[in-house]
C-alpha cells in the first residue's frame, strides 16, 4: 500500500462516522483510530446497572490497544506545492542528499516541479537525514511528507 | 567599446511601479536565475530585474542549455519575495508567457500564442521561452524568480531544436529596439503579477485566450511516458487536462508536450 492509498483510506475513515478502521494486507497493517474513539464507542455501551459490580472505568473489553506503529520522530520536510519531486539536479547526477548525509539550514534537498517551475527546497533545520519518502521523478501532493530529518 | 543597452531608452519606456525598478545588468553573468537567487547582505529586491548581455551558463528546463548571441537579444530574470504573490507559484510561468506575448504583440502586432505550459510562439516558432524557479525553506516558498528569454535581434540560430525558434527580426525584416520591448514587456508582467495577487484564474483565463492548441490532439511526455489525448482544456491552476479515447481525463502538472 502507498502513502497516496493511505492518505485516502484516512480521509474516508476521518468523513465517515466509523471511530476505527483496520486493514491486514500481506506485510502491512493499518490501523487508523480517530481521536476520542474510545469515548464514543463507550457511548453505545449501556451503563451497567447501578446494583452490579461495575466494570473498572475506561477499561472496556475490546479497548483498542495503542499499537499504532510509534510515531518516527522528527522534523519533517514536506512539499510546498504539488508536482514531480526530483531528488537530483539533473537525470544523470547524485541525489543532492541522502539517508545519512548530515544537513544545514539552506542546503538544498530535492527539487519539486510543476509546469517548469523548478522549487529548490533547502533544508530549513540542521540535522541527518533520516528517511527520503518518495522516489525520484515521482508525483507529489501539496503537504506530503519527502525527508524526514533529525534536527541535531 | 560598442553601447549595448541604452538605460535611458529603457527608463523612459518603463511604466511598471515595481518591477524593473531596481534593475542589475551584467555585461556577462552564469545566468540571470543564478545572480537573482544569490543571497545579499541586503533584503532581496522585490520585483528586481537581472538583466545579461550574455550568460555563461545559461539554462533551460532540466539544465539544458540556453543560447543567446550577445546584445542581440533580451534575457533577463524577474526576483518576487513578497508573498501575497505566492498564490499558486507554477503560475508564475504562465503571467510571463501571457506578459512577454503581449508586449511581442503590442509592439510589432505580431502575433503571439502560449504553448503549455510557458513558451511563446508566433507562427508556431520559438520566440520566448520562460523558466521559473523557486526556492523553500522546507515547506514554505520564499523567492520565486523568473528566467524569460526573448529572441530580438538574432537572426541566425545553430543546433537543433524541438521547435524552431524565431525572432522578432526574423519575422519583421529589420531590426528592432530592444529596451522598449524590455519595458514593454516588464509593464504587462507587472499587470499579470498584479491578477496573480488578486485572482490566479485570470492568468489562467488570458493564458488559454492565447493558447491555439486547444482541441488538437497531442502527446506528453510524463516522466518515461509517452501520452496521446487531446488537448481539452487547462484547469484553474493551469495544469493540462488531457482527454483519451475513453472520455476519461487526465491531469498533467508536470510534462511536456512533444508532438
Amino acid at each position: 500500500m502507498d502513502l497516496t492509498q493511505i492518505r485516502k483510506l484516512i480521509k474516508m475513515v476521518d468523513e465517515s462516522s466509523i471511530a476505527e478502521f483496520v486493514i491486514e494486507e500481506e506485510q502491512t497493517k493499518i490501523k487508523i483510530r480517530k481521536p476520542g474513539a474510545n469515548q464514543s464507542a463507550q457511548a453505545f455501551v449501556p451503563p451497567p446497572p447501578v446494583a452490579l459490580p461495575s466494570a473498572p472505568q475506561g477499561a472496556p473489553a475490546e479497548a483498542p490497544k495503542a499499537e499504532e506503529p510509534a510515531e518516527e520522530k522528527g522534523h519533517v520536510v514536506g512539499a510546498p506545492m504539488v508536482g514531480t519531486f526530483y531528488a537530483a539536479p539533473a537525470p544523470d547526477a547524485d541525489p543532492f542528499v541522502k539517508v545519512g548525509d548530515r544537513v544545514a539550514v539552506g542546503q538544498t534537498l530535492c527539487i519539486v516541479e510543476a509546469m517548469k517551475l523548478m522549487n529548490e527546497i533547502e533544508s530549513d533545520v540542521n540535522g541527518v537525514i533520516k528517511k527520503v519518502l518518495v522516489e525520484n521523478a515521482k508525483p507529489v501532493e501539496y503537504g506530503q511528507p519527502l525527508f524526514l530529518v533529525d534536527p541535531a | 567599446m560598442e553601447k549595448l543597452f541604452d538605460f535611458e531608452r529603457f527608463d523612459i519606456k518603463l511604466e511598471a511601479e515595481t518591477i524593473g525598478r531596481k534593475f542589475y545588468y551584467f555585461d556577462e553573468c552564469k545566468s540571470t536565475n543564478t545572480s537573482a537567487f544569490e543571497k545579499t547582505e541586503e533584503a532581496p529586491p522585490h520585483g528586481g530585474v537581472f538583466f545579461a548581455e550574455r550568460q555563461s551558463e545559461g539554462r533551460g528546463r532540466h539544465d539544458r542549455r540556453w543560447l543567446s548571441a550577445r546584445g542581440m537579444n533580451l534575457t533577463f530574470s524577474v526576483l518576487l519575495t513578497e508573498k501575497a504573490y505566492f498564490n499558486d507559484p507554477p503560475l508564475v510561468g504562465f503571467a510571463a508567457a501571457n506578459g512577454a506575448a503581449q508586449a511581442v504583440e503590442n509592439l510589432f502586432q505580431l502575433r503571439a500564442e502560449t504553448k503549455w505550459p510557458n513558451d511563446v510562439l508566433v507562427g508556431g516558432k520559438k520566440i520566448a521561452g520562460v523558466l521559473p524557479e523557486s526556492q523553500s525553506s522546507g515547506s514554505n516558498v520564499e523567492r520565486i524568480v523568473v528566467g524569460i528569454g526573448m529572441n530580438v535581434n538574432q537572426t541566425d540560430f545553430q543546433g537543433e531544436f524541438k521547435i524552431l525558434p524565431t525572432s522578432v527580426r526574423l519575422e519583421l525584416g529589420h531590426l528592432v529596439e530592444r529596451e522598449r520591448l524590455l519595458a514593454e514587456t516588464l509593464t504587462l508582467l507587472e499587470n499579470q503579477f498584479e491578477k496573480l495577487r488578486q485572482d490566479p484564474a485570470l492568468v489562467v483565463h488570458d493564458w488559454r485566450n492565447r493558447c491555439r492548441a486547444l482541441g488538437d490532439t497531442v502527446s506528453v511526455r510524463v516522466g518515461d511516458e509517452t501520452k496521446t489525448g487531446v488537448f481539452d482544456d487547462v484547469d484553474d491552476r493551469g495544469r493540462l487536462l488531457l482527454k483519451f479515447k475513453d472520455e476519461s481525463i487526465e491531469t498533467v502538472a508536470s510534462g511536456e508536450i512533444v508532438a
